[in-house]
């Protein structure tokens, strides 16, 4: 029964891992026609980065990536810290609302509104790279916020506060010099959590940019169809991207 | 401090601005007429056969893909929580991945592995048996779980570690069968986060296209598939777009509220 159990749980442990191996695998093999790829070749990266197409597109989601996480740590911070010490009954909504609001505007009702809202004066943003960076934003607030919210748990941040205006320490000061370093590793937390989604995010992309802002996950879409051997390499590329983010994560959780 | 609370006007600017008006103006897009307001657009969405046939697979898709997490990510998590602490922070970290990987990872990777010429499907042929199709619905069934089991596993993860296997061990010390300790002991006490993670699959399945089109294309008719359609295809029409992305966040909304009823019974 018991041996039953944990082979069940390693095969449930190999579903969830093969697929994600997979793009790997492809993108070192010079070949694979049978069932065992053949051959060790890094060609498709080569051709990957040889291709101006994918470098600029690369760097098009490293800039809406980091500007995404910029606008996360700049609104997402006080609203966590005014959440915590906001005692009672509000704070409680407040955080309820923003745990709800992923699960009840999916990706695809975010896209389609900002395709709305945004498109006449004064707001009229799209095709831009404004309206990626603000959408990336805006799908990653839910969970910069939660991560945020729970680094603050383990604090004292409101006795913190307090003594610090007590001393004579201004708004600002108190913010960047009492706020911001305890929290450090929680806003580290959460900037790599933006960071991975938005690296990857296709969706609302797919839906509110113009001919002029190709990011690295629409470039792939395209290149499913045309090109599976660039494809592998740059679907592989967006899962370092996720590990390298989830191991900073553990190392910022440990700190 | 009383003093501080305006620091929360970033996020609430942020909320009205990036939420909440173009939610307003996904409705207001929903029921503007030339005539005013009205709800002929729903109606009329209604009552198309190939409309509400979308909005039925999605409710069936994700209910199904849910009972599917439910049972995966319960067998998981137990599982992971009878490890030691270093291989279990490990398979925790595992778990996260899918989440913030983007869908055409996946998808690349299920090609591979369960596509028209993928590993499994030389293997079959070789053997002589039928191929598997992982363009079809069945394969869709097959794909998803992989976001879905470890998202649920997660969301089950905090209940599991601090009553699980105490409970566990104290229902199996006073002689209940394995059956009657996971359905009488274990199930009721897990109740709160098993309904959290049906949440979070639930809605995330509603809303769900990104790996399907990569996939399937437009071939499967799902509600999402339909609005994105209607949003980046030759067929474009916004205001009906915006009427089905109305139906669906109902459709949604109602779902979480009653898995939300559900969950206050098990409140204190």
């Amino acid at each position: 029964m018991k041996a039953l159990g944990w082979t069940a749980f390693a095969l449930l442990l190999l579903y969830l891992v093969l697929p994600l191996l997979a793009p790997v695998v492809y993108s070192f093999s010079r070949m694979w026609l049978d069932v065992l790829p053949e051959g060790f070749t890094l060609e498709w990266y080569a051709r990957v980065a040889q291709d101006p197409r994918y470098l600029e597109a690369a760097l098009l989601s490293l800039r809406v990536a980091l500007l995404a996480v910029a606008i996360n740590i700049l609104v997402g911070v006080p609203t966590a810290y005014v959440a915590h010490t906001w005692a009672g009954r509000t704070g409680q909504s407040l955080r309820r609302l923003v745990q709800v609001l992923p699960l009840l505007v999916p990706p695809l009702v975010l896209g389609l509104g900002f395709l709305l809202a945004f498109n006449r004066p004064p707001l009229a943003l799209s095709g831009t790279l404004g309206i990626v960076v603000l959408g990336h934003a805006a799908l990653g607030f839910p969970f910069f916020f939660r991560t945020v919210y729970a680094g603050l748990a383990g604090l004292e941040v409101g006795l913190l506060m307090e003594a610090a205006r007590a001393s004579g320490a201004g708004l600002w000061a108190r913010l960047r010099h009492v706020l911001l370093p305890n929290l450090l590793p929680a806003v580290l937390s959460g900037s790599l959590v933006v960071f991975a989604i938005s690296m990857g995010e296709f969706e609302v992309t797919s839906m509110v940019a113009g001919f002029g802002t190709i990011t690295l996950p629409l470039l792939l879409f395209q290149s499913l169809r045309e090109d599976f051997r660039a494809a592998s390499a740059v679907a592989s590329v967006l899962l370092y991207v996720t590990l390298l983010a989830l191991l900073g994560l553990t190392w910022a959780r440990r700190r | 401090m009383r003093g501080e609370r305006f620091l929360l006007v970033p996020g609430l600017l942020f909320m009205a601005l990036f939420f909440a008006y173009p939610l307003a103006s996904i409705l207001e897009r929903s029921l503007a007429t030339p005539g005013g307001l009205s709800l002929e657009r729903y109606l009329r969405a209604l009552a198309a056969p190939s409309y509400l046939e979308a909005w039925r697979n999605s409710l069936v898709f994700a209910g199904l893909s849910t009972l599917a997490a439910a049972a995966g990510g319960l067998f998981l998590a137990y599982w992971t929580a009878m490890l030691p602490l270093r291989p279990k922070r490990f398979l925790l970290s595992l778990y996260a991945i899918p989440a913030s990987l983007s869908g055409l990872v996946v998808a690349f990777g299920f090609i591979v592995l369960l596509g028209r010429n993928g590993v499994v499907n030389q293997l079959l042929g070789a053997w002589g048996l039928p191929r598997f199709d992982l363009y079809s619905w069945v394969g869709l069934f097959v794909v998803f779980p992989l976001y879905n089991i470890p998202l649920f596993a997660l969301a089950l993860m905090p209940l599991m570690e601090s009553v699980g296997r105490s409970l566990m061990e104290a229902a199996r010390a006073s002689g209940a069968t394995p059956l009657r300790a996971w359905t009488g002991v274990l199930l009721p006490a897990l109740m709160p986060g098993i309904l959290a993670g049906s949440s979070i699959v639930f809605a995330g399945m509603m809303g769900a296209f990104g790996t399907a089109l990569a996939l399937t294309g437009f071939a499967k008719n799902l509600l999402s598939l339909q609005i994105y359609s209607l949003v980046a295809e030759s067929t474009f029409d916004l205001p009906l777009a915006s009427t089905l992305a109305v139906l669906l966040m109902a459709s949604t909304g109602v779902g979480l509220y009653l898995l939300a009823l559900w969950e206050r019974r098990f409140r204190h």
